[in-house]
């Protein structure tokens, strides 16, 4: 049984609109760019040229004259201060460049001056000289024995500097058994970015009379940011406050700690006064995270009889020039090993993973991280299993899906799923997309001349990761501490951190539940690592599961401490009150009144009314540790319209049915989906980072790469199912889904719709006319 | 080589109020709204005329504050989110509907999404599904798939009509 998100819950499972907005409507959001300290001097970074190249020498003569430059600040001497950038193992990525560049934007020096004009104006002064390398930029081609190293500092054969594999016995029997039938794909990924609207930035402070370091940051995590510039900078962590102030998105982008970081943190305490850097948009598209651009080379073995047998994956991914700490040829591998198999009962299973160091930016988490190739690996092998074998997209994957009664279910891939609706939602999908006439629909439409198809993507998402093994990915648990003032007025301080997702309103709704409060008395506090208790920030769908778990404990916590001082001064026992608009009440007897506000002021200034033994002041603290994973599931299904004349692919119909758990908000919840759903048609249409064979960017404009505008997102329509899981409130995190699951169902609905299979992203106009024309292009490569 | 910088002294009227500065010829008006004015509601998103989040009036027309000069608005009236709502802070229709209809997440577009649909309410007071997403092609929303800001400004073009607004989402 999950616990119960309140005795009456007034708020959770409402559309209550968000409390943070009237902020952001009148234009008094405060992001790190309107962070305007006095005295500030701002600073332009001297980036690399080249994709590989040795650096003979530095000449900033000209900068270091201009009586606008504060400082200039090259690699060399951030080495001699031993500051550097701490968090990956074998090959660091340097705060600034020394003697070799290995990606086209590796920030090489930072010029400081007056203002961001000055700035730039002095760095286009600094003469870099090079002398170029050999570049590796294709993930493939840099396997290959005589292909140039991609970082000198870190010679691998091949460039694999990552490599993991695993197979269960008998998987090799069960693929040579004749009697199997094995589909095979090589599914390629492109490569993307977070992008979120607000580039990175970074504000930091000085403060000489403390020796402390304050900073400003666009992140996700103020105290993984925090712990980060303290080892860097060699402060101990009580010297170090991360502010996040209003983030204008992440989508995982903003997790790690970049380079820019630590050189703008060393820079504000050699200069003794604030210094700012905003990120430019161009400069984000060469230096913020890259993502996906993975292969999978997958084969799957299915019965005659349509029940999946076993999978095979060689999981091929590019750290980019750096492994990060958590590089994305890490991130988007090992973790899909964890959910390949999907919500389907699969028996054998092997996989084998390459990590590739390769000329280009290094790679990180964008939202999903491996759920959407590892969704399209196991969508895409069970669609060609049906086709091949004549049986119905949907009778086979109900045929193969854990069900209802089967939960929890001991996976393949060693993970336990806790209980879902795998075959409720792909069934209701396909009712409200209209799968039983759909055939017609098409036969119709096709008499018109109109190509229609349908598309389908069952998944299962890993959220609100607990305790994982010895080397945690994220911290395991997270912390809520709530108080209530004299006034009645609720405060909680709460160590997860918005950057979109609405957690002053979702947070404050399950409180005002159990404190009896309206949710306009509840002020949620984040993101100030000198405010709150030590969090993991938000990433990884964690936040309303872990944070919001902790959130309901602590309030549970606090309501029977009001109860118990309640109780006492209407000499009543405490399970015979009720509480309601912040008034405590004998149940059935109005007069018997005492509001919170008399309660809080009982517990800090008149001791001697409290009960025997209860302590004075009104507030708990309290961390909630999830189960190590928390499955949330559902389905996407779509209905699209392909012009063959133009390429161009029109989304008719799209449906998400999720079940995410209990609903703290379902209007939050719907606006995620939404979202991620544009970001699916970006994926799988518009989005790529493309690199020429020197290793050049040559997307670098938002009119180079496409991102989704209003006219290619689709109107969703919705359907919720509710799995309560075993964490406080019944949730599951879900912020992630929809990217995990769209890319696929849009895929699979231009493959239906042309009879074709699709092996590479993203599907250009170009491609599809290729593809409905019959040509054999690179969509298997 | 660095280009020397000529500086002139200028003007303008943001939000009813004159604000005089003597700038770089080279800054945007974007940077003189938020450095020189103070008025941060106005957001860089792309810096290169795409993204539109840094969207304004200009005259009563909207534009790219990233891609105008500071000098370019001399002597002449600018309006930004900053002065959208009422002197009592009452919000303006356009506010309401995008408060109600959740279409703003992270809500760092959000100013200039307000005011394209200001600008372009002005125009076109009872505008189509069809003529809502086309006009918005001009704004990028990275957070909410635009399903949420579409609804709003229909209903904000509802409400400016006068008629009883639609599909209020319920809350506080």
């Amino acid at each position: 049984m999950s616990a119960p998100i309140a005795t009456r819950p007034q708020f959770a499972g409402q559309r209550i609109k968000r409390l943070e907005d009237p902020r952001f409507l009148t234009g008094h959001g405060q992001y790190v760019a309107d962070i305007q300290l006095s005295g500030t001097v701002h600073v332009a970074f001297v980036r690399s040229n080249y994709a590989h190249a040795h650096i003979k020498g530095i000449n900033a003569e000209e900068a270091r004259k201009d009586p606008r430059c504060f400082a200039v600040l090259t690699g060399a001497e951030l080495a001699q201060a031993k500051v550097f950038l701490p968090g990956a193992q074998n090959a660091p990525l340097p705060a600034l460049a020394i003697d070799e560049v290995c990606y086209v934007g590796q920030p090489i020096c930072a010029v400081v001056a007056t203002d961001r004009y000055a700035a730039e104006d002095l760095a286009e002064t600094i003469e870099v000289n090079y002398d170029p390398l050999p570049a590796v930029v294709d993930t493939l081609a840099a396997t290959q024995p005589n292909a140039p190293k991609a970082n000198l500092a870190f010679p691998t054969p091949g460039n694999v500097f990552f490599h993991m594999e695993h197979a269960t016995d008998g998987i090799d029997d069960l693929f040579a058994d004749p009697q199997v039938v094995v589909v095979r794909q090589t599914f390629r990924t492109q490569r993307q970015t977070g992008m979120p609207m607000e580039t990175r930035g970074i504000v930091a402070s000085w403060e000489p009379g403390t020796a402390s370091l304050t900073v400003y940051a666009a992140t996700q995590m103020p105290h993984g940011l925090r712990d980060t510039l303290a080892a860097a900078l060699h402060l101990s962590q009580s010297k170090v406050r991360v502010i996040s102030p209003d983030v204008g998105g992440g989508f995982g982008m903003k997790a790690p700690v970049y380079p820019e970081d630590v050189v703008v943190s060393f820079l504000a305490q050699q200069l003794g006064r604030p210094v700012k850097w905003i990120s430019d948009r161009r400069e984000g598209i060469l230096a913020d995270t890259h993502a996906r651009d993975g292969l999978h080379i997958a084969e799957a073995a299915f019965s005659k009889d349509g029940l999946f047998l076993g999978l095979r994956d060689h999981m091929i991914s590019p750290a980019g020039a750096y492994p990060l700490g958590l590089s994305g040829a890490v991130a988007e591998t090992v973790l899909a090993t964890l959910v390949l198999p999907g919500p389907y009962k699969v028996q054998q299973y092997a996989w084998q993973i390459d990590g590739v160091l390769t000329n280009t930016t290094p790679t990180g988490t964008y939202r999903g991280v491996w759920g959407p190739a590892a969704t399209w690996v196991q969508e895409g092998m069970i669609e060609r299993a049906a086709r091949q074998l004549g049986i119905d997209r949907v009778e086979i994957r109900l045929k193969n899906m854990v069900r209802k009664e089967e939960f929890p279910y001991h996976s393949v891939a060693g993970v336990v799923y806790d209980p879902g609706s795998y075959q409720e939602s792909l069934q209701l999908a396909m009712e409200k997309i209209g799968y039983a006439g759909f055939e017609e629909e098409r036969r119709q439409a096709a008499a018109q001349g109109r190509t229609l198809g349908l598309g389908i993507a069952c998944f299962i998402e890993p959220t609100a990761m607990g305790v994982m093994g010895d080397e945690p990915l994220t911290v395991p648990n997270d912390v809520a501490s709530i108080r209530i003032e004299p006034s009645g007025q609720v405060i909680a301080q709460v160590g997860i951190s918005s950057h979109g997702q609405g957690h002053e309103t979702t947070v404050a709704q399950l409180i005002a539940d159990q404190l009896g409060v309206d949710v306009q008395n509840v002020t949620v506090l984040h993101g100030d690592t000198a405010a709150v208790p030590y969090g993991g920030g938000t990433g990884g769908s964690r936040s309303i599961t872990i944070g919001g778990g902790a959130a309901i404990l602590a309030a549970q916590e606090l309501r029977q401490k009001v109860l118990q001082i309640a109780g006492h001064l209407l000499e009543a026992a405490p399970e015979d009150l009720e509480i309601a608009d912040s008034t405590i009440q004998v149940k059935g007897v109005p007069g018997r009144t005492v509001t919170l506000a008399q309660v809080a002021q009982t517990a800090y200034m008149l001791p001697q009314k409290l009960p025997q033994g209860v302590e004075p002041g009104l507030e708990a603290t309290k961390r909630y540790t999830p189960p190590p994973i928390t499955f949330s599931n559902g389905c996407h299904a779509a209905v699209v319209e392909i012009d063959r004349a133009t390429g161009a692919v029109k989304v008719l119909r799209y449906v998400v049915v999720e079940d995410c758990g209990k609903m703290v908000n379902p209007m939050i919840v719907e606006g995620q989906i939404t979202g991620g759903v544009a970001q699916g048609v970006g994926s799988a249409f518009l989005e790529q980072l493309v690199y020429d064979e020197n290793g050049q960017l040559m997307t670098t404009t938002w009119m180079d790469y496409l991102m989704p505008e209003s006219t290619d997102a689709p109107k969703v329509d919705f359907g919720h199912i509710e799995t309560p899981s075993q964490n406080p409130g019944g949730m599951k995190g879900m912020g992630e889904s929809s990217l995990i699951a769209s890319p696929t169902a849009l895929v699979s609905a231009v493959e239906d719709a042309l009879g074709v299979w699709v092996g590479a992203l993203p599907l250009t106009p170009q491609r599809v006319l290729a593809l409905a024309e019959g040509r054999q292009e690179d969509a298997g490569a | 080589m660095v280009i020397p910088v000529e500086t002139a002294t200028i003007t303008v009227t943001v939000d009813g109020r004159p604000y005089t500065a003597t700038v770089e010829a080279r800054k945007t008006l974007a940077d003189f709204l938020r450095e020189e004015c103070g008025l941060t509601g106005t957001h860089l998103g792309c810096e290169h005329g795409v993204c539109g989040a840094c969207t304004v009036l200009l005259n009563d027309s909207a534009v790219r504050s990233c891609l105008t000069f500071a000098i370019q608005a001399d002597g002449q009236e600018v309006m930004t989110v900053e002065g959208l709502a009422a002197p009592d802070g009452t919000l303006h229709p356009i506010q309401q509907a995008f408060w109600e209809n959740h279409a703003l997440q992270c809500a760092f577009c959000t100013s200039g999404f307000l005011m394209t649909t200001y600008a372009f309410l002005k125009e076109n007071p009872n505008p189509s599904e069809e003529e809502i997403r086309e006009t918005l092609t001009g704004n990028i929303c990275r957070c909410t798939g635009y399903q949420n800001i579409v609804a709003a400004v229909a209903d904000a073009a509802a409400r400016l009509r006068g008629e009883k607004h639609t599909q209020p989402v319920g809350g506080v």
